[in-house]
């Protein structure tokens, strides 16, 4: 009996998760499915499969507005923030997990004081700075500013994960006369790469994602990012709906492929940076 | 090695070498922002230039004088209901999927991977995305709604509905992130624990209740703090669904886009205001630190009473 | 001692990146934009100056017209930003006057700006000292678009006065198809269908109480013709508070609306997307047949040169070119606007219909005397106006609320 209600509730429950998942994939279906339909289809035929595949949307995408331009920066911006946000941070961290120095806890809350501080809202005083180091619309200062916003959770991620290797490899290689650099480098830092992927895949997709420090400081159509270059051509074609559905689709695809392939490590990259 | 006073000196300059790059940047440009932004709220502004001390008539504009200070509190009071219906809403619905996938039912890890996609999209695509679903003409939404015979209103016109919608496409966007740190923590619980809560004859309702909520306190922290900044620095998809001015008549208005019309002027005049601008950066700054620095202190006595 | 050394060498390398992305090939100017749909057009306008100037090549940059203002703040604040630069009249122009991001210009510099109309130099001064700092490239006339043929079908012509007008839209909707495309929820197009309707309500003597202190927006005059706009919630699309201002546009060029009250701004853009259109432009109607059918009108912007432009003689060479009839002849044609360059010939019939009705014509209020302090009369009232057309808020509510947020800074009205 009881056997029974538990198999009745578990088709229940699997039915409703099979509902939500309908929700969350159907409009991603959708936007994918009208990118390939004509203006005309969209408003006529909503719910319908494109009558015949139509790629002039996406040919006018990727030929007739600077969306390659666009996914360039936005590949340029996010793997020179990332490296630079893991090489600093397992830098600082090192220092901080492998040797005792005297205003090492101090130095410690530094980091983590910039934790959960929401930047957004020195975004005055950081365009008064930009503008004096002329940084306004350069690449260069939205990596600055990446790196100085993921610095804090990497550093606090890859000190917990240094501080737990053993001593004795250090030793070993400390009396073998290896310099501290070396030691590092070719001893300590190949033990720590899953940490490091945890730092960057949690840094990557909020930095590819951004659109608040573009807007304000990448003035230069030449420059911008993904997330910003798409309010361009969304203003631009704001009259033709199958345009539009192509530009989000092709925007979406990159993160979307890359998340496919390694959905495993996204998950846990991005939720355990929030649980430790 | 000559030594031990050689081998200190390296050391010194070694860790001067490791920390440098890090503390740089982060006291260009994070510490020094953030202080810098205190001084300028109490300035008055000539473009981008400072131009004189005005004391705190900054603060008193945006707080008491009208019409200011009712722009202040409506975009508060939007705050406040996203964070709470997102606490409800998304974050409950979120507990509830952790636990039907801690079932490890078929499919369970597919769904994770299902759940979890609109979280790695930007809020843009979403934004736009779901702002041509909830045209209420030709959006996918309220056509499927006329299928059924129903009349749907104009989601993002309405100002009874616009908010709504606005919450709609956020749970919709971010709600795969609180159910899988749930489900994270729901799964560290022992399974020892939740077989002897069975054998003592509790239901999948007793369960959660009384077992796994206080067992996944740690997550709840995160989940609650996390929403709660998420909600005051709502940006991005208000700005994107209902334009900058918190269309209709200011029914989606939030902080973030009060704020960011005051600094950089709204649509229809590029008028700038740092010293306004500054002061309600910095009472929103004070705001979210100190209520988030006390929701994590009473949530983390909870998590040890537990 | 080490990390003062390396943040120098960051912050050198920062400027040296800064730097270099500033600078271009000397001849080469760029022109800044927000009108991001004349690129081809200006393709064409800068070949002309190229042929006249062969050692300057212009570059056109268009930026999304939402954050353009800010944009161009943060790049002259940075001293960059384009050598020639498109910007908004009026208050938008003076920001960036007073904050010495623009080069003042006068006769000696750009003698043509005495091709200019008196009004529209002064769109393009600041009010303090009067200096001009831009050549002001269209005047824009605020009316209603309409669509022949659909009028044909049903059997409607173009009325002239306010009870005509209703009459006409309860025709046109008994017909089928949706008598105004406007909807209410992009705050800008909720100010242009107010200026164009209440503009004959208003007429001339009223904005010049408004301004002279004597009347202000709490006036019965401005409260009564508020009012009208409700009368036209009935002909609007449904679910018009949702309709936004592509999706209005969507109605009208797919022929499911019959009239779309805007800007002549829009003739050119409509014209392009669909050019079987049979496209006509008329002023709003009169309160009783007979009284003047008031169009608004405004200055939308003009042609600056960036003050820390290092190409500053060849920016004052294409602004000089861009004041002359040459251009405004076929930047009209081209672009279908109407340049207020005197003697400047418009081929296009309906543009030269249009620019005949700006002879009848009340200043486009907010735009033209309240875009200088916030809160701004434009963001007051298309916040007001979106409440006024969902219901919740009554004409004499918004007239008093606007008046309120405006006598922050205009000593006239705080007496009131």
């Amino acid at each position: 009996m009881a056997e029974r209600g538990e198999r009745a509730k578990n088709a229940l429950i699997q039915l409703l998760l099979a509902a939500n998942a309908v929700v969350m994939l159907y409009p991603l279906l959708v936007m994918l499915l009208s990118a390939f339909k004509s203006n005309g289809e969209i408003f006529a035929n909503p719910f319908a499969l494109p009558a015949a595949p139509n790629l002039d949307n996406l040919r006018h995408i990727w030929g007739e507005t600077n969306f390659v331009g666009y996914l360039a920066n936005s590949l340029m911006v996010t793997t020179a923030s990332v490296g630079g946000i893991v090489v600093f941070a397992t830098m600082a961290a090192y220092a901080l997990a492998r040797y005792p120095f005297r205003f090492s806890a101090a130095v410690f809350l530094f980091f983590l004081s910039g934790l959960m501080v929401p930047l957004k809202l020195a975004i005055i005083p950081l365009f008064i700075e930009f503008d004096v180091l002329h940084l306004v619309d350069t690449r260069l200062g939205l990596v600055l500013i990446y790196i100085a916003m993921g610095l804090p959770s990497a550093v606090f991620i890859m000190t917990g994960f240094l501080r737990t290797l053993p001593g004795e490899l250090e030793e070993s290689g400390r009396i073998e006369g290896a310099s501290e650099a070396r030691i590092m480098l070719s001893i300590m830092l190949p033990l720590a790469r899953p940490a490091m992927i945890i730092a960057a895949i949690q840094n990557a997709v909020p930095i590819w994602n951004d659109f608040f420090f573009p807007l304000v400081f990448i003035t230069s159509d030449a420059r911008k990012t993904l997330p910003q270059g798409l309010t361009v051509f969304m203003g631009e074609y704001n009259t033709d709906w199958g345009v539009l559905f192509a530009g989000l689709t092709l925007s979406a695809l990159p993160i979307t492929l890359v998340y496919i392939a390694l959905s495993r490590q996204f998950i846990a990259g991005m939720t355990q940076g929030a649980v430790k | 090695m000559s030594g031990a006073g050689g081998r200190a000196r390296t050391s010194r300059l070694w860790l001067a070498f490791l920390l440098a790059p890090g503390l740089v940047v982060m006291t260009m440009f994070v510490v020094w922002p953030l202080l810098s932004a205190f001084r300028y709220a109490f300035y008055g502004f000539h473009g981008l230039v400072p131009a004189g001390f005005v004391g705190l008539a900054n603060f008193r504009d945006v707080l008491f004088a009208a019409p200011f200070s009712a722009m202040t509190l409506r975009a508060f009071e939007h705050n406040l209901i996203v964070f709470a219906a997102l606490m409800a809403g998304q974050n409950g619905l979120a507990y509830l999927i952790a636990f039907a996938l801690l079932k490890t039912l078929p499919g369970h890890r597919l769904h994770q991977v299902i759940i979890f996609l609109p979280v790695v999209l930007s809020a843009v695509i979403v934004g736009f995305l779901w702002q041509l679903f909830l045209n209420p003409l030709f959006g996918l939404v309220n056509q499927a709604l006329l299928l059924a015979g129903i009349q749907g209103p104009p989601w993002l016109g309405d100002s009874t509905t616009a908010l709504g919608s606005l919450i709609f496409t956020n749970a919709w966007h971010w709600i795969g992130f609180p159910a899988l740190i749930f489900l994270a923590g729901m799964q560290r619980i022992s399974r020892e624990t939740l077989e002897a809560a069975r054998l003592d004859g509790a239901n999948d309702r007793a369960l959660l209740r009384r077992i796994i909520w206080p067992l996944v306190a740690p997550s709840t922290t995160i989940v609650v703090v996390l929403t709660f900044i998420g909600s005051f620095n709502w940006f991005e998809l208000p700005y994107i669904m209902t334009g900058l001015n918190g269309d209709p008549g200011g029914a989606t208005d939030v902080l973030g886009l009060y704020f960011y019309r005051t600094a950089f002027g709204g649509v229809s005049s590029g008028l700038q205001d740092f010293g306004h601008g500054s002061a309600l950066a910095v009472l929103m700054f004070l705001f979210i630190a100190s209520v988030s620095a006390i929701v994590l202190r009473v949530l983390r006595r909870r998590e040890i009473e537990a | 001692m080490r990390s003062s050394r390396i943040g120098g060498m960051m912050l050198a390398a920062a400027s040296l990146w800064g730097m270099a992305s500033a600078s271009a090939r000397a001849g080469d100017i760029t022109f800044w934009t927000w009108r991001q749909e004349d690129r081809a057009a200006f393709a064409e306008l800068f070949a002309d100056f190229t042929k006249a100037n062969p050692d300057i090549h212009v570059k056109f940059e268009a930026f999304a017209p939402a954050n353009y203002n800010t944009i161009v703040s943060a790049a002259l604040a940075a001293g960059h930003g384009g050598d020639v630069l498109g910007v908004r009249a009026y208050g938008g122009l003076e920001q960036l006057a007073t904050a010495g991001y623009l080069k003042p210009l006068d006769a000696k510099t750009v003698p043509e700006l005495a091709n200019l109309p008196a009004e529209a130099l002064a769109a393009e001064s600041v009010r303090a000292d009067h200096r001009v700092y831009a050549v002001a490239f269209a005047s824009q006339t605020l009316g209603l678009l309409i669509n022949k043929d659909i009028f044909a079908k049903a059997g409607v012509t173009p009325p002239t006065d306010w009870a005509g007008f209703l009459a006409a839209c309860a025709k046109l909707k008994a017909a089928g198809v949706i008598p105004i495309a406007n909807g209410t929820a992009t705050g800008w197009m909720d100010e242009v269908m107010a200026g164009i309707f209440t503009g004959p309500f208003l007429g001339n003597g009223f904005m010049q109480d408004v301004v002279a202190g004597r009347a202000t927006f709490a006036d019965p005059r401005y409260v009564a013709a508020l009012g009208h706009l409700l009368e036209l919630r009935p002909f609007m699309p449904p679910g018009y508070t949702g309709i936004d201002y592509p999706t209005a546009q969507q109605l009208f060029l797919s022929g499911r609306a019959a009239m779309f009250a805007g800007g002549s701004f829009e003739i050119a853009n409509f014209r392009k997307q669909n050019p079987k259109l049979a496209l006509d432009f008329i002023a709003p109607p009169a309160p009783k047949a007979g009284e003047p059918q008031y169009v608004s009108k405004f200055f939308d912007g003009g042609y600056a040169v960036n003050a820390k432009s290092a190409h500053g003689a060849d920016a004052l060479k294409l602004v000089r070119w861009m004041g002359t009839t040459a251009y405004a002849d076929k930047f009209s044609s081209l672009l279908g606007n109407i340049s207020p360059i005197k003697g400047v010939t418009i081929s296009d019939p309906l543009l030269a219909k249009v620019a005949k009705l700006n002879e009848v014509s009340v200043p486009y209020v907010m735009a033209v005397y309240f875009r200088y302090e916030t809160p701004t009369g434009s963001e007051l009232l298309q916040n007001g106006l979106q409440r006024m057309m969902a219901g919740s808020e009554t004409p004499a509510q918004l007239g008093a609320e606007v008046t309120a947020g405006i006598a922050k800074y205009y000593k006239p009205f705080q007496k009131k």
